[in-house]
């Protein structure tokens, strides 16, 4: 019997969100089509790809990165040369240094950072913090305020958070929010829910549902991706139809198989390929689950992925 | 599985403000009460304008209008055994929002309203009886079957026919419950739509026991595959019973704010 090709388009589709301004603005969301599914129907934006910066990777990173970014004093210097490479659409700063229970880094001179490197490149901005709620907080809410007409995503609010987050970032100073979640369907549709009944606009929106390095519990996160799509396809469910940024490297680069040294494991090859391996085939999966847009550290992954994603739209 | 669909019975010439506002063409009751059903989730609303024999084109024309511009193209089911009208609403009916649904047709007199829904592209509420009461299920299914024939010999999806087992009323058919019941079943294994008058079970009963035993009648309807039913949405128990079945069902992803969604 002949092949029928039978396209699976659904009236409901994913809404658009915008980063950035001028040339180099990006749009991620809009298709109204499985993840990848450019054969049922053209996707209007493709996925994609992001690099991280952190502000302390540089201290254990292995030794192609560390001499990617030779030379570079500042999260500045190390933005403008990320933002050379192919297939990057923008820019991660991850301060990962905010930590009270590390460096500390204070809010004001991460801000002062931010704003350099946004003096810098001008890729829309995302930016990360430490995973201290209370910090995170302090930080998102000045930085949103310095970069006031940026159009930057701060990543992320979570449950905690969404208050005070959601009404600084996403009310008073008009940015773009992340709604963080970690591999819980049902709290990623009540943070949606939440932010949107504070006032956020949905279209300001951006969802991480979690993520977890390939054979870390990943079979969680693509059937917490797979749903998500489904319900805001399948069942036009308004509070699912944000687009999801994934960050790989944060994940990818702290698993065993990424840091286990070769004298260590000499069975296992070179480290910084195993790196790059993980965060390449988590970053792949991601994308076929859900994923608009993923975040990669090493130049090499964001190589292969961005290539990968080209070749499939 | 798709969600439950609620169809808002509250614009019903029946009741006397209703009445009075199509008669004067007073936009004001009739937009008030489509908010509250709106508001407390209904999808489509009912538009029953009477037997309206005189001018009843027009004032279908004027509430379609009326409604659909003041509430963004809210989808609606066209309510009147007027045939004339129900084609005037059509005719400035806007799609974007669904189907207008042609409320009702039988496998009786009536039985050409599904020619009247088929030649404009509508759904069509299809009421398993003809003359009265279906006496039992071997006759609901022969209804189906006719009405089900005769709409697709016109070139309608199945999926455009919404059977309706007629609820019938606890308080003096109880034994008959199941039955109605079992014939919802029976149209959902055979993948068809199904609607109706939910409130009819509950009829003469206490104000304060209908919305109690309208929402067990809905959970067991759900339960039996019902697609879609004629309720009054500002019944906020009856509301909180179809979202609950959703969830149940998966028909939607549940998180704690459910119930305001």
């Amino acid at each position: 019997m002949p092949f029928k090709n039978k396209p699976q388009t659904f009236s409901a589709a994913i809404k658009p969100v915008e980063l950035g301004t001028g040339d180099k603005a990006i749009t991620i969301g809009g298709e109204n089509v499985l993840p990848l599914y450019s054969f049922d129907a053209p996707i209007e934006n493709a996925p994609k790809v992001g690099v991280e910066i952190s502000d302390t990777m540089l201290e254990t990173a292995p030794a192609r990165l560390k001499e990617f970014y030779a030379g570079c004093e500042t999260m500045a210097d190390m933005a403008k040369k990320a933002a050379e490479l192919p297939g990057v659409s923008f820019i991660c700063l991850h301060f990962e240094s905010a930590d009270p229970n590390g460096a500390d880094t204070s809010a004001d001179d991460c801000v002062a950072a931010a704003k350099a490197v946004s003096e810098a490149v001008d890729l829309p901005l995302v930016i990360m913090g430490c995973k201290n709620n209370e910090k995170d907080s302090e930080l998102f809410n000045k930085v949103s305020d310095a970069l006031q007409g940026k159009n930057i995503l701060v990543l992320a609010a979570k449950e905690e958070t969404y208050k005070a987050v959601g009404a600084s970032a996403g009310l008073a100073f008009n940015q773009k929010v992340g709604a963080e979640s970690s591999v819980d369907i049902n709290l990623a549709k009540q943070l949606n829910v939440l932010m949107t009944q504070l006032g956020v606009k949905q279209d300001s929106i951006v969802m991480n549902v979690g993520n977890a390095a390939a054979g870390y519990g990943f079979e969680y996160v693509v059937s917490t991706m797979e749903r998500v799509r489904l319900a805001a396809l399948g069942q036009n469910d308004t509070t699912l139809q944000m687009p999801i940024m994934t960050p790989v490297a944060a994940e990818t680069w702290g698993v065993k198989e990424a840091i286990a040294s070769e004298a260590d494991m000499p069975e296992w090859g070179d480290v910084e390929e195993r790196g790059v391996d993980m965060e390449v085939v988590t970053a792949t999966a991601v994308l076929a689950a859900g994923s608009d847009a993923v975040i990669l550290r090493h130049p090499e992954s964001i190589a292969t992925v961005s290539k990968l994603i080209s070749e499939l739209m | 599985m798709a969600k439950f669909i609620t169809i808002g019975e509250r614009i019903h010439c029946i009741s006397p403000s209703i009445r009075e506002a199509m008669a004067t063409r007073n936009p004001e009751p009739i937009l008030k009460r489509a908010k509250e059903q709106l508001d407390a989730g209904a999808t489509y609303l009912d538009v029953n304008i009477g037997p309206a024999e005189n001018d009843g084109e027009e004032l279908m024309k004027w509430a379609v209008t009326l409604l659909q511009s003041e509430f963004d193209n809210v989808p609606l089911c066209l309510d009147t055994a007027n045939k004339k009208a129900i084609e005037a609403g059509i005719s400035v009916y806007n799609r974007s929002k669904g189907k207008p649904i042609v409320n009702s047709a039988d496998a009786g007199d009536r039985i050409e309203n599904i020619d009247l829904a088929a030649a404009n592209d509508a759904i069509v509420i299809a009421l398993c009886s003809a003359h009265g009461i279906a006496a039992d299920n071997d006759e609901r299914m022969m209804h189906c079957q006719n009405m089900l024939e005769r709409g697709m010999s016109l070139g309608m999806e199945e999926t455009d026919l919404w059977f309706d087992p007629l609820f019938l009323v606890v308080k003096g058919m109880q034994d008959k419950q199941m039955e109605v019941l079992e014939a919802i079943k029976m149209f959902s294994e055979m993948g068809l739509n199904t609607t109706g008058g939910l409130s009819n079970n509950s009829n003469g009963m206490p104000k304060n026991i209908r919305p109690i035993m309208d929402s067990a009648m809905i959970a067991m309807a759900m339960m039996q595959g019902m697609t879609s039913a004629i309720v009054n949405p500002c019944d906020q128990r009856l509301m909180e019973t179809i979202k609950s079945c959703d969830v149940l069902k998966n028909n939607v992803l549940y998180a704690d704010s459910y119930l305001d969604l």
